[in-house]
Parts: structure tokens; C-alpha cells; sequence
């Protein structure tokens, strides 16, 4: 009798038995906009003489750093809100 | 315990109950087999019956409590989670609305550099004249140093 109440209240503890929560979560999609990637900067004719050229080649060239330097600063900015959010379901 | 999840609660809950009961009365009744002597023949089956039935009502109320806890994690873990990817949401919104901003304020600051050097371009490009040396020095800065490398 006795072995059969150990192999009985084995049994039972069975019936508690646990799995893991059947949550998934979904990785945050990020804007459309950051994941275009930087171009490459712009050159100047080899061939001209023309400071204005050079001038304009590096006025361009500064937006595109402040548009990249932009795009960086929102990606940081981005996961560190992203991951506070997410750390908080833990 | 999965196949719990198929039955309605208060039915399953009713079903465990009943037999942990059953079980509970059926012992009981084994108990005062002494005193009521037609029952005496079937003392050691319903002592049987009454130990299987109590064992398997709680090995049933066990499972039905341990799933009810689980159902109210994982909701509670799927109301966590909508809550998290609305803010998610509102952090991209957010997130969109400067970038869009940002590029309007780099553009616009580059249109109007541009004019002003539209407007000196003759002046300038009078004064100086570049050596060939000049555009090269700026193409070479201006290359991605890793696209030489590869």
C-alpha cells in the first residue's frame, strides 16, 4: 500500500508539471527611413579648375555627413528607447 | 495538460471536483465499513476505488490549477507585450517625424549655402584659380577609405 501511495503522489506532482509561456515578441521593426544606408560622398571633376566646384562638391558632402551623423544619432536613440521598452517585459 | 485547454473551465473544474469528492466519500464510507455490515464484502474495493479516485482528482486539480495559472501568465504576458509594441509604435512615429524634420532643416540649409555660393561663384572662381593638385586631394578624402582597401 504504501509503495503505491509514493508511486500515486509521484504521479500527481506530474499534473503540475510547467512550460514556458507561449508568448512570442515580435523584434521592433525600425523606421524605413534609417535603414537606407549612407551614400558615398561626392567627387569633383579631376579636370576643373573652378574653386565654386570644389566648393559645391563640399557643401554637399557636409549634408550628406549631417544626414548620416542624423540617421546614427536616430539609430542610437532608437534602440535605447526600443530596449527600455523591452527590457521592461522581463 | 494541453487537452484541458478543449473543455469549458467550469465544466472541467465540476469534473475534477466530482471526482475528488466521489473519492473523499468513498474513503469515508471505507472508513465505516465496521459499522454497516452489508457493505463489509466491499471494504477493500472501495478503499481501491476511493485512493485511485482521490489520487487522480488531485493529480486533476493540480493540472486544472497549474493551467488556469498559466492561461492568466500568458495573458498577462500578451497584454504586457500589445502594451510594449504600442510604444514601439509611438517611438517609430516619433522617430520618423524628426528624421523627416532633420532632412528638411540639412536640405534646406544646403539650398541656401548653395545660392550664396551661386551668387560669389564669378568672383571666386576669378580670383583663384586651382592647381589639378586641389580636386585630387578632395577626391582622395572624399573615397571610402574601406572601398580602397578591399
Amino acid at each position: 500500500m504504501k509503495q503505491f501511495l509514493i508511486l500515486f503522489s509521484l504521479i500527481t506532482l506530474v499534473g503540475c508539471t510547467t512550460t514556458a509561456v507561449p508568448v512570442a515578441v515580435k523584434f521592433p521593426d525600425a523606421p524605413d527611413q534609417l535603414k537606407i544606408q549612407c551614400p558615398d560622398l561626392k567627387l569633383v571633376d579631376e579636370k576643373t579648375l573652378r574653386l565654386s566646384d570644389v566648393l559645391d562638391s563640399v557643401t554637399t558632402n557636409y549634408t550628406t555627413y549631417y544626414e548620416c551623423k542624423g540617421k546614427i544619432d536616430d539609430w542610437i536613440e532608437w534602440y535605447n528607447l526600443q530596449k527600455s521598452i523591452y527590457d521592461k517585459l522581463k | 495538460m494541453w487537452f484541458l485547454s478543449f473543455i469549458p473551465d467550469s465544466f472541467l473544474h465540476f469534473i475534477i471536483l466530482t471526482i475528488l469528492v466521489s473519492g473523499v466519500g468513498l474513503y469515508i464510507l471505507g472508513l465505516l465499513t465496521n459499522f454497516i455490515p452489508v457493505i463489509y464484502p466491499f471494504k477493500e474495493p472501495i478503499r481501491i476505488v476511493s485512493t485511485i479516485l482521490i489520487v487522480a482528482g488531485v493529480y486533476f486539480l493540480g493540472g486544472y490549477n497549474t493551467e488556469m495559472d498559466w492561461r492568466k501568465k500568458v495573458e498577462e504576458a500578451e497584454a504586457k507585450v500589445a502594451a510594449a509594441e504600442a510604444k514601439s509604435a509611438e517611438v517609430n512615429t516619433k522617430i520618423k517625424t524628426k528624421i523627416i524634420t532633420r532632412t528638411k532643416v540639412v536640405h534646406d540649409r544646403q539650398i541656401v549655402i548653395k545660392r550664396e555660393l551661386k551668387e560669389v561663384e564669378k568672383r571666386i572662381n576669378e580670383e583663384c584659380r586651382l592647381d589639378p593638385v586641389v580636386t585630387k586631394i578632395h577626391n582622395d578624402a572624399a573615397i571610402n577609405p574601406m572601398s580602397i582597401a578591399k
